[in-house]
C-alpha cells in the first residue's frame, strides 16, 4: 500500500490531477456550476479538438521531436476538404469528408516525416517551415475565405448529440456531439499503439536513446516517418471536427493553438526532450489547459487579467513537473553509484 | 548524407520561396487585372456594364494613382466584401487600386505590410487598423514619405489625413442597442462583447450602446459582474464565453455583440443551451454567413454597414486628397450613405456618415454577399 | 569446429578519404577472452562498428563460424550471434529494466505487438543466466553504472550470443565492480562464449585476456598470446614509443612547507588529518573510493570547506571557503571528472586555457587579443597539446590532450600548490607518461604538487611521499624509498 502511494507521489499525473481537482473546487465555489451535468459535458466537448491535437503532439514529443505545424496542417486540411465537398454539393454523411481529410493528413504529415525522419533535420525548423508552407498554400493557392455553410453531413457530425445533459436547476442543456466518440477512439488507438505495439515502444526507445534504438534494430527513420504521418492524420481529424462543431469553416481560427497544446503536453509530465510521458498525463495536462481557458468567467477573473492567470498556471504547472522530474530524474544513477562505492 | 541534408535544406528553401511567390502572386493577380483590365474597359466601353456610366460620372482626374487598401486580414469575409468594393472601384475608374491584407489578424504583421507599402512608394494607403496605437508610428512614416493615409474604424489615429466612419460610433452603438432591446422586449439583464478590450471602435460602440440603454430602456440592466467580455474575433471563443456567461448568470437575457464573430458565436451557444426565445443577441454580422441563424429565429436581427461601400468611400476620399481638393463638411464621396459626411465633434480628421443597415430574416437574401 | 570462431581479414575503411582502417586483421577462437587494445583513434571502435553492422567495410572479408558474412546489419549481426556492449551500453534510460532486456529479442523475432507477460518472462530468464539480481520494473536510468552494464550483458546473452564484444567496459566502474565484471566474463567463457574485450588499460589486459591484438593508427601492430606480453612491449605496441620509467627524485625542495594541514575534519568524510607539503615535493594521497580522499582534495580547494582544523599556507592560517579563495592563495585544482568540472568541451581549446586567468589579460575592460593569443600559443607548445588549431573545440581532442588543457589552464594562473585528483584517469598511455613528466618538472621548479590517485604504480613512480587514507583517517605514510604496492594495499584495505 505504502509502495503504491509512493509510486503515485512520484508520478506527474498525480500532481496535475490534484491541480485540476483544486481548480474545479475553486470554480465550484465561485460559480456553483462546475459539478453540474451540463458543465461537465461542455468541458468534454471543449476537450475534443485540443485533445486530438495534444495526442499527436504528445507522440511527436515522446520521440524526441516537436511539431509546431499541426494548426496550419489542420487548417489546410479542413479548409480544402470542406471547400471540395461544398463545391461538389455533397449531401452525404461525414464519412467521406473524414476519409479525404485523413488522406490529406497522410500526405502533409509525410512531408514533415520525410524531412525529420529520413533527412534527420531538426524537427523544430522543419515544422516551422512546413507550417508557413501550409498556411501559404491555403491562403495563396487556395485563396481561403471563411465558409459560412458546411455540408449537412459534417454539420450533423459536429452537432447531433450522443448525449444531452440538461441542468434541472437552470434548464440549460449541453450536448456531446458524435465527434466525441471519434476522440475517444483516437485516445484508445493511441494508447494501444503506445503500449502494445513495437511501433509504440519504438517511439519511447527513440525518444530515450536514438542511437541505441538503431543498434537494437528499430527502424528509426521509418518509425519517425510514420509517427509524423500519424500526427498529420490526427491533426486533420481535429481540423475537420472543429469545422463540423463550429458549423462553419474559418481558415485561420486554429492558428496559434500550438503553444498552449505543447504547454498542456509538457504539463502532463511529458519530457520535452522525449522518452518519457504517458497518455494519461497528456490528456490531464490538456484538460487543465482547456479548463483554465474556459473557466475564467466562471471563476470571475476580470477580463484583462485572463492572460496573466492562464500564463501563471502554465508556469506553476511546469515548475511542479520540472521539480518533480528532477528529483526522480536521470542523474540518480550517478548518486547511487557514489553511495555504494 | 551531408550532401543529402544540404540538398534537402535547399529544397525546402526553394519550396518556401515558391509558395511565397504563388502566395504573393495571387495578390498581384488580384490587383493587376483590376488595373490592366480597366484600361481596355475604357476602350470597349466596359462591355456595357453599369460600371461604364459610373466611371464617366466620377471621371478620374489627373492621376493614375496607386492606392492600396489594407484590411485587418485577407480571409475574413468582411474584408473579402471590402475587396469587392475596391475591385469595383478599380474597374469603374481604371486606377491602380487594390487591396492587400495579411494572412491573419495581427497588429505586427499589419504594421510590416504598411512599411512594405511605404517602401514600394504607393500614393495612398487606406487602412483598417488592427491596433491603432501600435500602427501610429508606421503611419507617421507613411505621412512623412508624402503618402496620403486614410483610415477606417480608427478614429483615435493621429497620423492620418482623414478617418472615415460609416457612422458615428455612438450612433451605431445605439442602433445595435435598439435592435437588441427590441428582441429582448426592452427588459432584462444584458452584457456586451468585443473582440478585445483594446479594440477602439468595438468598445466605443459598446459604451454608446450602454449609454443609449440607460437613457431609453430603463427596464434593462447591464450585467454588473461581467460588463464586457472578449471574443478575440474568434467564433469558437464567442461560443464558449457565451456558454460560461449563461451558466454563471441565469438571469442573463441578452448579449450585445460588436465584432462580426460575436453574435453568430453567441447564437450557437443560445441554440445549444436550449435558450432560443429566452435569450437574445444582436450585433454586427454578415448576411451571407448568418442567413440560417436569422431564418431559424435564433437571432432576430443583425446590424451592419457595407464594407464594400466603406472601401470605396476611403479610396474616393484618398483621390480627393491626392487631387488637392478642399475637404469641408458636408463631404460627398459619391457613395450611398457617405454623401453628406460631417466631422466628428471636436475633430478635424474623423468623418462620419450614416451608412448603417439592419439585416433580418426578410432582407437577408437581398444583399448578395 | 574450425580453429577460429571469428575472422576479420584485411579490413579497410575510409571516411571521406581518410583511412580509418588500413587492412587490419582480427581472429578470435571459440571460448577465448581476446583483448583488442590501442590508443584513442587507432580504429578499434571503427572495427567494432563494422562487425556489428553500424558501418559497412570498404574491403576485406569477415567470417563467422566458417561462413563469410557479406553485408552485416545490426539485426543480422545479432541473428548470427554477435553482440556488442557499447561504452554507453546502448540502453534506454527512460524504459524499465524489463523492457530494456526484452525489447531486442522482440525486434529480432519481428514481433509487431507487445506481449508484456512474455517480455517479463524473457527478462527473468535473462537475469537468471548470470544470477544478476535487479528490480525488473525499475527505470533503467535509476540504476548505477555497473548495474546498467549488467543489464546490457544480460541482454546480449539472450540471443545465443557466441561472441560478445565489450567496448571499454571498465571505464566508469570502481575496482570492486571491475572485479565482479571479470567474474561474469569468466562465467561466460565457461559457457563457451568468446569475449572481445576492448581496453587500453594494461593491468586489465593482463588480468583477463588470453590473447591480444593491438592496433595503432588504423594498422595491425601485433597479435599473440598475453603470456608472451609484458608492460614495456605492450606500451610500445600501443604508442610506438619507448618510455623510461623515471622515478621522481625531489630536488629544489623548499625549507619551509608551503602548505600545512592541521587536525582537519569534515563530518562524515574525514577527520584529524595532519600533513604538510614543501615546495618541490610531490605528495601522493591514496585510499579507496570512500576513504575521503576526494573530499579532502575538495576541501583544500575550497569546494567542500572543512568543519574544523587549520590550513596554513606559507605558515599563515588561511580560510578556504570557496574556489575563489583558494585561487587567490595560489592553489590550483585539476578535478577528477574533467569533462563536467574542468573543461568547456564545446568551447575552443584556447578559451579553455585562458579562462582562469582572463582577468589578467585585459586592456581596460576588454580582453587583450594579442596577449591572449600569445598566452595560448605558449601553453599549446609547452604542454605539446596535439591540435592543428587552438580554435578547435576542446571536444575534438583525445582524453590525454584534454587533460593537458586542464593542466595548462591552471598553470597559466601560476599556482604554488597544485592538487590533482586522478590526473590520468581515462588517459591513454602515451599522454599518461607525458603528464607525469610535466608534473615532475613542475615540482622540480619548486611547486608543491599533491596527486590523489588509486593508481598505485602512478603514485609510486611520481611521489616523494605517500599518504594513505582509510575510512576518513590517515592510516599510513611512507617515503618513496620505503613504499611498495603491497605495503600500501595493506594500509588501504
Amino acid at each position: 500500500m505504502q509502495l503504491k502511494i509512493n509510486k503515485l507521489l512520484k508520478q506527474n499525473e498525480t500532481y496535475i490531477f490534484l491541480i485540476i481537482l483544486a481548480l474545479s473546487f475553486l470554480i465550484q465555489i465561485r460559480s456553483g456550476q462546475f459539478y453540474t451535468s451540463n458543465n461537465i459535458v461542455d468541458i468534454m466537448s471543449a476537450m475534443i479538438v485540443p485533445g486530438l491535437f495534444a495526442i499527436g503532439e504528445f507522440l511527436v514529443i515522446l520521440s524526441g521531436g516537436i511539431d509546431v505545424s499541426f494548426p496550419a496542417l489542420a487548417s489546410l486540411t479542413a479548409y480544402a476538404t470542406t471547400k471540395m465537398f461544398l463545391d461538389m454539393g455533397y449531401e452525404g454523411s461525414v464519412f467521406l469528408p473524414l476519409i479525404v481529410a485523413v488522406l490529406i493528413g497522410v500526405v502533409l504529415g509525410a512531408i514533415n516525416g520525410f524531412f525529420v525522419g529520413y533527412l534527420n533535420l531538426p524537427a523544430m525548423i522543419v515544422t516551422l517551415g512546413t507550417s508557413s508552407v501550409f498556411k501559404g498554400f491555403m491562403q495563396g493557392t487556395l485563396e481561403s475565405k471563411q465558409l459560412a455553410v458546411i455540408p449537412t453531413g459534417m454539420k450533423d457530425f459536429g452537432t447531433v448529440a450522443v448525449y444531452t445533459a440538461t441542468n434541472a436547476q437552470s434548464g440549460l442543456s449541453s450536448r456531446l456531439p458524435i465527434a466525441f466518440l471519434l476522440f475517444v477512439a483516437v485516445i484508445l488507438i493511441a494508447f494501444f499503439v503506445l503500449k502494445y505495439t513495437m511501433f509504440g515502444r519504438g517511439i519511447y526507445a527513440i525518444g530515450g536513446n536514438e542511437s541505441a534504438a538503431y543498434n537494437a534494430g528499430f527502424r528509426v527513420k521509418w518509425t519517425k516517418f510514420l509517427l509524423y504521418v500519424f500526427a498529420g492524420i490526427v491533426a486533420s481529424i481535429a481540423g475537420i471536427i472543429r469545422v463540423c462543431m463550429m458549423q462553419q469553416c474559418h481558415p485561420t481560427n486554429m492558428l496559434g493553438m500550438e503553444m498552449n497544446i505543447i504547454a498542456g503536453v509538457v504539463l502532463g509530465g511529458t519530457a520535452i526532450v522525449g522518452g518519457r510521458g504517458t497518455m494519461t498525463g497528456c490528456i490531464l495536462g490538456t484538460l487543465l489547459i482547456v479548463l483554465v481557458e474556459n473557466s475564467m468567467i466562471l471563476i470571475g477573473v476580470p477580463v484583462v487579467w485572463k492572460n496573466v492567470f492562464v500564463g501563471l498556471l502554465i508556469v506553476v504547472g511546469t515548475i511542479v513537473s520540472a521539480y518533480q522530474s528532477s528529483h526522480s530524474g536521470i542523474g540518480k544513477g550517478h548518486h547511487k553509484k557514489t553511495e555504494e562505492a | 548524407m551531408k550532401n543529402m541534408k544540404k540538398f534537402a535544406a535547399l529544397f525546402m528553401v526553394t519550396a518556401m520561396v515558391l509558395v511565397g511567390i504563388t502566395g504573393c502572386g495571387s495578390n498581384a493577380e488580384e490587383s493587376a487585372p483590376a488595373a490592366e483590365g480597366a484600361a481596355p474597359a475604357e476602350g470597349e466601353s466596359a462591355a456595357g456594364e453599369d460600371a461604364a456610366p459610373a466611371a464617366e460620372e466620377s471621371a478620374p482626374a489627373a492621376g493614375d494613382y496607386e492606392i492600396v487598401v489594407v484590411p485587418k486580414d485577407s480571409s475574413n469575409p468582411w474584408f473579402v466584401r471590402m475587396d469587392t468594393g475596391v475591385k469595383e472601384y478599380a474597374a469603374e475608374t481604371g486606377m491602380n487600386v487594390y487591396q492587400k491584407g495579411t494572412d491573419e489578424i495581427d497588429a505586427t504583421k499589419q504594421a510590416q505590410l504598411v512599411q512594405d507599402l511605404i517602401a514600394q512608394g504607393v500614393d495612398a494607403i487606406c487602412v483598417v487598423p488592427v491596433d491603432p496605437e501600435s500602427l501610429e508610428p508606421v503611419l507617421k512614416q507613411a505621412m512623412d514619405a508624402g503618402i496620403v493615409v486614410i483610415a477606417h474604424e480608427g478614429a483615435s489615429l493621429e497620423n492620418v489625413n482623414y478617418d472615415i466612419e460609416a457612422f458615428s460610433n455612438s450612433g451605431y452603438g445605439a442602433f445595435i442597442m435598439d435592435n437588441l432591446a427590441e428582441a429582448m422586449g426592452e427588459e432584462g439583464v444584458y452584457t456586451t462583447m468585443v473582440a478585445d478590450v483594446t479594440n477602439a471602435s468595438h468598445n466605443e460602440w459598446a459604451d454608446a450602446g450602454v449609454a443609449w440603454q440607460k437613457e431609453h430602456y430603463p427596464n434593462m440592466t447591464l450585467l454588473e459582474e461581467e460588463p464586457r467580455v472578449e471574443s478575440h474575433d474568434n467564433g469558437d471563443t464567442a461560443y464558449n464565453v457565451a456558454k460560461e456567461l449563461f451558466k454563471k448568470y441565469p438571469d442573463l437575457k441578452g448579449i450585445m455583440g460588436t465584432s462580426s464573430f460575436d453574435a453568430p458565436g453567441v447564437a450557437r451557444a443560445i441554440d445549444e443551451l436550449g435558450l432560443v426565445d429566452k435569450a437574445y443577441t444582436s450585433g454586427t454580422g454578415m448576411p451571407g454567413d448568418n442567413a440560417a441563424l436569422l431564418k431559424s429565429g435564433t437571432v432576430k436581427s443583425l446590424t451592419l454597414w457595407d464594407p464594400a461601400i466603406a472601401g470605396k468611400a476611403m479610396i474616393s476620399l484618398a483621390v480627393k486628397v491626392l487631387d488637392g481638393e478642399e475637404i469641408g463638411a458636408p463631404v460627398d464621396l459619391g457613395v450611398e450613405g457617405y454623401e453628406a459626411m460631417t466631422f466628428r465633434e471636436g475633430s478635424s480628421t474623423v468623418l462620419e456618415g450614416e451608412g448603417w443597415i439592419v439585416i433580418d430574416a426578410d432582407n437577408v437574401d437581398s444583399f448578395g454577399f | 569446429m574450425a580453429e577460429y570462431l571469428f575472422r576479420a581479414v584485411d579490413i579497410r575503411k575510409y571516411f571521406a578519404g581518410v583511412k580509418a582502417l588500413d587492412g587490419v586483421t582480427l581472429e578470435i577462437k571459440p571460448g577465448e577472452i581476446h583483448c583488442l587494445a590501442g590508443e584513442n583513434g587507432c580504429g578499434k571502435s571503427t572495427l567494432i562498428k563494422i562487425i556489428s553492422g553500424v558501418y559497412q567495410r570498404d574491403s576485406g572479408t569477415i567470417e563467422f563460424e566458417g561462413k563469410e558474412l557479406h553485408k552485416i546489419t545490426p539485426i543480422s549481426a545479432i541473428e548470427s550471434g554477435i553482440q556488442v556492449i557499447y561504452q554507453d551500453f546502448s540502453i534506454f534510460p527512460n524504459l524499465s529494466v524489463m523492457e530494456n532486456l526484452a525489447i531486442n529479442s522482440q525486434l529480432v523475432a519481428k514481433k509487431k505487438l507487445v506481449n508484456w507477460k512474455d517480455m517479463r518472462k524473457i527478462a527473468e530468464e535473462a537475469v537468471q543466466r548470470i544470477g544478476f539480481e535487479v528490480d525488473l520494473d525499475a527505470r533503467l536510468g535509476d540504476l548505477s553504472v555497473a548495474e546498467k552494464q549488467m543489464v546490457a550483458i544480460c541482454r546480449a546473452l539472450m540471443f545465443n550470443a557466441k561472441l560478445i564484444i565489450m567496448d571499454e567496459p571498465t571505464t566508469a566502474l570502481t575496482k570492486k565492480e571491475v572485479k565482479a565484471l571479470f567474474e561474469v566474463i569468466l562465467q561466460l567463457k565457461a559457457q563457451n562464449i568468446s569475449i572481445l574485450f576492448v581496453s587500453h588499460k594494461l593491468d586489465e589486459v593482463f588480468e583477463i585476456s588470453e590473447r591480444f591484438t593491438v592496433f595503432r593508427s588504423g594498422k595491425l601492430i601485433a597479435s599473440g598470446n598475453t603470456v608472451d606480453l609484458n608492460d614495456k612491449k605492450f606500451t610500445y605496441y600501443m604508442t610506438g614509443r619507448e618510455f623510461e620509467e623515471k622515478i621522481f627524485e625531489p630536488k629544489n625542495v623548499s625549507e619551509k612547507p608551503i602548505l600545512e594541514v592541521k587536525n582537519l575534519c569534515l563530518e562524515g568524510y574525514y577527520s584529524n588529518i595532519d600533513f604538510s607539503v614543501k615546495g618541490g615535493e610531490i605528495l601522493g594521497i591514496t585510499g579507496l573510493l570512500d576513504s575521503g580522499r576526494t573530499e579532502l582534495a575538495l576541501s583544500l580547494f575550497g569546494m567542500k570547506p572543512a568543519d574544523s582544523g587549520k590550513i596554513l599556507i606559507h605558515g599563515e592560517e588561511t580560510e578556504l571557503k570557496s574556489p575563489q579563495d583558494a585561487i587567490k592563495k595560489g592553489v590550483g585544482f585539476v578535478p577528477e571528472d574533467r569533462l563536467s568540472e574542468g573543461l568547456f568541451l564545446s568551447q575552443s581549446i584556447g578559451d579553455n586555457i585562458i579562462i582562469s586567468e582572463i582577468d589578467n589579460l585585459t586592456k581596460g575592460k576588454l580582453v587583450d587579443k594579442k596577449r591572449t593569443e600569445d598566452e595560448i600559443d605558449r601553453w599549446v607548445k609547452e604542454l605539446s597539446i596535439a591540435t592543428p588549431d587552438a580554435n578547435n573545440a576542446a571536444s575534438t581532442l583525445s582524453g590525454g590532450n584534454q587533460q593537458r588543457i586542464v593542466l595548462a589552464k591552471w598553470l597559466a594562473c601560476q599556482p604554488e600548490i597544485l592538487i590533482l585528483n586522478g590526473p590520468t584517469v581515462g588517459v591513454d598511455i602515451g599522454s599518461k607518461h607525458d603528464i607525469h613528466a610535466i608534473l615532475q618538472s613542475l615540482a622540480g621548479k619548486g611547486m608543491a604538487v599533491i596527486i590523489i590517485s588509486d593508481d598505485l604504480p602512478e603514485i609510486l613512480e611520481n611521489c616523494s611521499r605517500i599518504m594513505i587514507l582509510k575510512d576518513g583517517r590517515l592510516s599510513g605514510e611512507f617515503s618513496a624509498a620505503e613504499a611498495t604496492e603491497k605495503l600500501i594495499l595493506d594500509k588501504m584495505m
